[in-house]
């Protein structure tokens, strides 16, 4: 895995464990309890912990269907806008419907990170 | 099932993320207090604080997916409210720069939340109580007359205590009502530079509304605008007019509520919302004054937009703001010249219904209704969180490969090791 200090992706803050991290530092921030540098340096080790954690721990795979709406690149992100969308998980034979998606998606081959 | 491992691997990432902390937590010497709290996100919800806003209760409260400390004692409903900025890494970083008024001590400030005056002027500081002609202070449009009466009371009470340092004051009281017309185009740009320090005056400025100083506050704005070019002699004009002692002006503090020492532009942002409201309202001296106003809304609302909708403000002070405006005043928005401040959007509905010329409103309406798509979309909606290992299209079709991803779809929470996805555009 990597190795300390090197920097991950700031992308899964905006999932409902990041926020729900982001909204508790906002809480305790605003309360002075901590310091925001403090908060900066925890959401730090978050970016860190949550892509070791998926990298390491999830084995699930799903695949999923739909009519592409919107797609961009930009900044070695992809963006997709997908709607009528269906997720079939492997495993379960569940799917999952939704109207629209929003898939946001960094490069896995960054460069320096071994993943 | 993906989502079965929701809890299990959530719980070990929040497990992960203390433990890594615990050292940060030492080494920025924080409170033994609260770095206990910390730990106890991971290991028992024992505390109530923890129970109502910690992490794990919060996470809970989205209900994306079952975890394991979910069948414990239930965590109170605390209505949430999820960042709306994806990252907060620029908000926290602009938190603990120098020129925000939030201590880096972590201690509390309570005069924050009253609103506090800013560095007073020892001379000034008690005219405060002297410049509050509170009979008119809820009115909507206070008569000029009415105002000037109190207006001379108050001055009159300033010239005997104060004498020459209080010149600038009194000369802000008698000519309120009377608006000037002098707007200079560079104020919006040292605004601009200032609207961090704005933050601070915003909270002075809501103190000065609630002592219903608006005309006041306006003429002094003006008189701080106009300060390098020659303004203070009209304003001595103006208060010969009104039958007073002509005084020097001394532009910088002459409120004492707004008696803030730094570059007189810095006071700017806050008070000259005052003077809009008063164009706007009893005279029809508009035109350069106007058009600034209207450029210098625009160009808040960026500012506004990139300080993260007021996201650097605690919640205390954001939360008085909110209130204090509406009280205090009605329909005229006083917050909104402050650009970091949302408070002022409530404002805005009652302004475009009592303001014919409301100007202003339309331009703040676009920005109201871009954040509200922002929050929608980071929001919980249906998103994907996750790393490309494959992105190819044969003409329309696109087929890619993804890998340790977070999938939220119909409030319900996935993990997923590797997705592959078809579609076509």
């Amino acid at each position: 895995m990597a190795a300390t200090g090197q920097s991950f992706y700031e992308l899964y803050r905006r999932s409902s464990i990041g926020m729900a991290l982001t909204d508790t530092l906002d809480d305790l921030i605003s309360e002075r309890r901590i310091e925001p540098q403090l908060a900066m340096k925890i959401l730090a080790n978050f970016d860190r912990s949550i892509t070791e954690v998926l990298a390491e721990k999830v084995k699930a795979r799903l695949t999923f269907k739909g009519h592409l709406d919107t797609y961009r690149f930009c900044d070695e992100v992809w963006t997709f806008l997908i709607k009528d969308v269906t997720f079939k998980m492997e495993n379960s034979s569940q799917t999952v419907q939704a109207d629209k998606v929003k898939i946001v998606s960094c490069n896995s081959k960054r460069p320096g990170d071994p993943q | 099932m993906s989502n079965n491992q929701v809890g299990t691997v959530y719980q070990q990432i929040i497990q992960d993320v203390v433990e890594s902390s615990r050292v940060d937590f030492e080494e920025g010497g924080v409170d033994e207090h609260v770095l206990e709290e910390l730990k106890l996100v991971s290991l028992a919800l024992r505390f109530a604080f923890w129970r109502r806003c910690g992490w794990q209760s919060k996470l809970s409260q989205l209900g994306v997916a079952t975890f394991p400390w979910d069948p414990k004692p239930e965590p109170q409903p605390t209505i949430s409210n999820p960042p709306t900025v994806p990252s907060n890494a620029g908000n926290y970083q602009s938190m603990g720069t120098p020129p925000i008024n939030q201590p880096q001590s972590g201690l509390s400030m309570p005069q924050l939340s009253n609103g506090p005056r800013i560095k007073p002027e020892p001379g000034l500081e008690s005219s405060q109580g002297m410049n509050q002609p509170s009979p008119f202070q809820n009115q909507p449009m206070p008569p000029i007359q009415n105002a000037s009466a109190a207006a001379q009371r108050a001055a009159a009470h300033l010239q005997q205590s104060y004498g020459s340092r209080a010149a600038a004051s009194i000369n802000a009281i008698q000519s309120g009502g009377q608006p000037q017309q002098n707007g200079t185009p560079t104020m919006q740009q040292m605004q601009m530079m200032q609207q961090r320090a704005a933050l601070a005056q915003a909270q002075a400025q809501s103190q000065g509304m609630q002592q219903g100083q608006r005309p006041q506050m306006t003429q002094e704005q003006y008189q701080r605008m106009m300060q390098q070019n020659a303004a203070n002699q009209l304003a001595q004009q103006q208060a010969r007019q009104n039958g007073q002692h002509p005084q020097n002006p001394n532009p910088n503090g002459q409120n004492g509520q707004n008696g803030y020492q730094g570059p007189p532009q810095t006071d700017g942002p806050g008070d000259e919302e005052e003077g809009f409201g008063v164009v706007m309202q009893g005279n029809e001296v508009m035109g350069r004054v106007e058009i600034d106003n209207m450029i210098r809304t625009q160009i808040e609302s960026m500012g506004r937009h990139m300080e993260g909708g007021g996201l650097m403000l605690p919640l205390r002070e954001l939360q008085s703001q909110r209130h204090l405006p509406s009280k205090s005043r009605k329909g005229k928005n006083a917050d909104r010249g402050t650009g970091q401040m949302d408070g002022g959007d409530d404002d805005d509905v009652k302004n475009e219904e009592l303001d014919e010329d409301a100007i202003n409103s339309d331009l703040d309406d676009p920005d109201e209704g871009l954040n509200d798509e922002e929050d929608e979309d980071e929001g919980m909606g249906h998103i994907m969180l996750c790393m490309y290992d494959k992105v190819q299209r044969v003409k329309n079709k696109w087929f890619c490969v993804m890998k340790d991803g977070v999938l939220t779809v119909n409030g319900r929470e996935y993990v997923f090791h590797k997705a592959s996805g078809e579609y076509e555009w």
